[in-house]
């Protein structure tokens, strides 16, 4: 287990200042700021994002990439998650699609799938959930039947965040029969979410939000080269998306609004000083927490694997979200309504409602233990 | 940390190893102070790691201070390296002066309670000073005071107090001094510098706590993943358990969160102390040090709670260090009142401060 402090070089900064400089241009002051990776979808803001060159940051030129690093990815992604700006249309295809295409994808889907990827043209979903297969992913029941030129796709996934607004998703399905080891014979397709056969069934998230959605595919043909890299490696392929995009700061900043809010309503002699003592709790914790995870981007670009580390900074991180909205909480004295009160007190009901779910997505908090507890035995 | 501070932490562990065992840790609690292993790291050069070679010491910075101080938590050695060396032999070389023979002390709290006053060329000080640490241990007390609206740094023989024995519950001392009119010459004092104020200090003083915490927290964590993986109950290693890899990771997390803050505190402290992250640093590690305590002993069952087995000198030295120099409640609040005055817009901005750009091309270029 290692985690080394790192500084940001002087064009690291630079990076920095440009998206700040161009937040502030972009989003109006009456903003209404989202959490974290649940903010809202918005094409054109992806676009412009695109037009500077700050989606697909670490893919190679040649696909429409910069040729950057995670560290340069890194940058950009809290700025705007600290914003809450409206990174929902981009941050699926940015964070994983592109890079397991790039990994592991045949070089005509790379030719084909990232240039529209990082021009903001292409917004993907994820289709691993299934109704009765959740944690235990290598349980998918949804199948694949070869077919004359491609495969015969059935079966149904859930959970599938933004599949209503989105282009495609890679849906990890049973392509072999079973042969004894669960993780054989699961590939990864290339779906896409208007083809005939597919429907799309919203899934009212608790507070009525449409975010989630029930994906069933019935007779979906699928072209054989959509199948996302080596038949039969959607197990391994799977895996290795989760472990290195685990712990961004996606994974700490969904309610950095619920603090800064906090803060801009309330004058500063006014603070008791149990709500002054909460304001230093959460922000030395931020701090901690944004090194930690910023190691892992400078690991992972200088060669390095941290699958294990990971995995305890999701776990420190999606944890921390939560607590902040506790430790909050419990300094202030409202009643939550979803509809109306301060920027504040909005946050506050929003971050209330979809809490629970901090610690769910991107692997369970139980599930990430068990990876993390394993590593530590090593 | 630099090839310089890796190889000042292997030599540490390994004498640590042989003078700070389980044993003289236990036989240490008796005066309060671990004299041998004290002995042996000013044998080494270590215990004046940051003290410039002018002033006597063995050169080095307040980082690789703080690595001495991780391994001191680690061994859980009762040893004076914070007062002695962070916060006395620090004033004094910024003073232009060396450190005298024998163990110094020095509180971060003398303003409070302490007057001093001029008299025949030197000065006379009367009052109390509590929970100074290592006095019944020490040859001499640094006191920083003003005096005529000058500060000055006044070293006190330990002969010329009164001093009534205190501990902390790691059996360390932390002891009442009453200095009743004890008059100093003129040749006991030296004009404090500008650097040496009591609020760095109190900040020194407050990271040198959030050091010796991050290497105690590495070590119980060692010591629960080692205790978990061989001890079996119902037919397997209990580390087997999901409830028992529950607390192990948990411990695991907050061991290495409170061991980036300090390394990222102490690093930037190399060029200017800052309020920001010494404060994030001790609030952080503090919080760990309950947590992981809580943790460990739960993962342990009965046999942490035995004396003679080295969980409990861990924890209980976690117990007296989150408090000492300030708890993280009471950092917190100071940390939540400086941002609420430099407001909501500059929250951000801070907390992307990370390693300070002044170490960015050594650093970038030690990388």
């Amino acid at each position: 287990m290692k985690f080394t402090p790192t500084v940001l070089t002087e064009e690291e900064e630079r990076l920095r200042d440009d998206v700040r400089e161009f937040l502030a241009a972009e989003l109006p002051p009456d903003f209404r700021p989202g959490l974290g990776m649940g903010a809202g979808a918005n094409r054109e803001f992806s676009k412009k994002l695109a037009a500077r060159g700050w989606l697909g940051m670490a893919v190679p030129k040649e696909y429409g990439g910069q040729a950057r690093t995670a560290v340069d990815r890194f940058i950009v992604t809290e700025e705007l998650l600290s914003r809450g700006a409206p990174l929902g249309a981009h941050f699926v295809a940015d964070r994983q699609t592109a890079p397991t295409i790039m990994k592991f994808g045949t070089e005509e889907q790379r030719r084909y799938f990232v240039p529209k990827i990082t021009a903001g043209e292409l917004a993907f979903s994820l289709g691993m959930s299934e109704p009765d297969s959740g944690s235990d992913l290598s349980s998918v029941r949804t199948a694949g039947t070869k077919v004359e030129g491609g495969w015969l796709l059935n079966g149904t996934k859930v959970w599938t965040s933004g599949a209503h607004q989105n282009d495609y998703f890679a849906v990890l399905c049973r392509t072999s029969p079973f042969d004894g080891d669960r993780h054989n014979g699961l590939s990864q397709l290339i779906v896409d979410l208007r083809a005939e056969g597919v429907t799309v069934n919203p899934i009212p998230f608790l507070d009525g939000g449409h975010h989630f959605n029930e994906v069933v595919l019935k007779d979906v043909f699928v072209p054989d080269d959509r199948v996302l890299g080596e038949l039969g490696s959607g197990w391994m392929q799977v895996t290795s998306e989760l472990a290195y995009e685990r712990s961004g700061p996606d994974r700490f900043l969904s309610t950095f609004g619920l603090l800064k809010y906090f803060l801009a309503e309330h004058e500063p002699s006014s603070l008791s000083s149990e709500q002054q003592r909460v304001v230093g709790q959460i922000t030395a914790r931020y701090w901690t927490i944004r090194q930690l995870s910023l190691s892992i981007a400078r690991t992972i670009d200088e060669g390095g694997a941290p699958a294990i580390e990971a995995a305890l900074v999701k776990d420190i991180g999606t944890k921390f979200e939560q607590q902040t909205i506790a430790l909050i909480r419990d300094v202030v004295d409202i009643e939550l309504d979803p509809h109306q009160g301060s920027m504040f007190e909005l946050l506050l009901a929003e971050a209330t409602l979809s809490g629970p779910s901090f610690t769910l997505r991107g692997g369970t908090t139980e599930v990430l233990r068990s990876v993390a507890s394993k590593g530590l035995a090593k | 940390m630099n090839q310089d501070q890796s190889a000042i932490a292997s030599a540490l562990r390994a004498i640590l190893a042989d003078h700070s065992t389980q044993e003289s840790v236990i036989a240490a609690e008796g005066p309060g102070f671990a004299e041998e292993a004290w002995k042996v790291l000013g044998e080494g050069g270590f215990a004046s790691i940051s003290i410039p070679e002018s002033a006597g010491g063995s050169g080095g910075d307040l980082a690789d201070a703080c690595v001495v101080l991780h391994e001191v938590g680690r061994a859980a050695a009762a040893v004076p390296f914070a007062e002695h060396t962070l916060l006395a032999g620090w004033a004094l070389a910024e003073a232009g002066r060396a450190l005298p023979e024998g163990v110094s002390t020095m509180s971060t709290r003398s303003s409070e309670s302490l007057s001093v006053t001029a008299a025949d060329g030197g000065a006379v000080l009367d009052g109390v000073l509590t929970r100074v640490p290592w006095a019944s241990n020490a040859a001499q007390i640094v006191v920083l005071a003003d005096l005529d609206g000058a500060a000055q740094l006044i070293v006190v023989p330990t002969a010329s107090v009164t001093i009534e024995p205190g501990r902390n519950v790691a059996l360390e001392s932390r002891d009442l001094v009453r200095f009743d009119k004890v008059s100093v010459p003129a040749d006991a004092m030296v004009a404090a510098p500008a650097s040496v104020t009591a609020e760095a200090l109190e900040l020194r003083a407050a990271l040198s706590r959030a050091a010796l915490i991050s290497g105690a927290l590495e070590r119980v964590t060692e010591v629960t993943v080692r205790y978990t993986a061989e001890r079996e109950q119902f037919g397997r290693p209990i580390a087997r358990f999901q409830a028992v890899q529950r607390h192990l990771v948990r411990i695991a997390e907050q061991s290495v969160s409170a061991q980036m803050a300090v390394d990222a505190a102490a690093t930037n402290a190399v060029t200017g102390l800052d309020f920001f992250d010494i404060a994030s640093a001790k609030i952080v590690a503090s919080e760990a040090a309950g947590i992981v305590s809580a943790a460990s002993h739960q993962a342990h069952g009965a046999i942490g709670m035995t004396k003679e087995y080295e969980l409990g000198q861990l924890t209980r030295r976690l117990w007296s260090w989150r408090d000492e120099c300030g708890s993280e409640a009471s950092w917190s609040r100071r940390l939540g009142a400086h941002l609420a005055e430099e407001g909501a817009d500059a929250l951000w901005p801070r907390i992307t401060t990370g390693l300070a750009p002044e170490r960015r091309n050594e650093k970038v270029a030690g990388r």
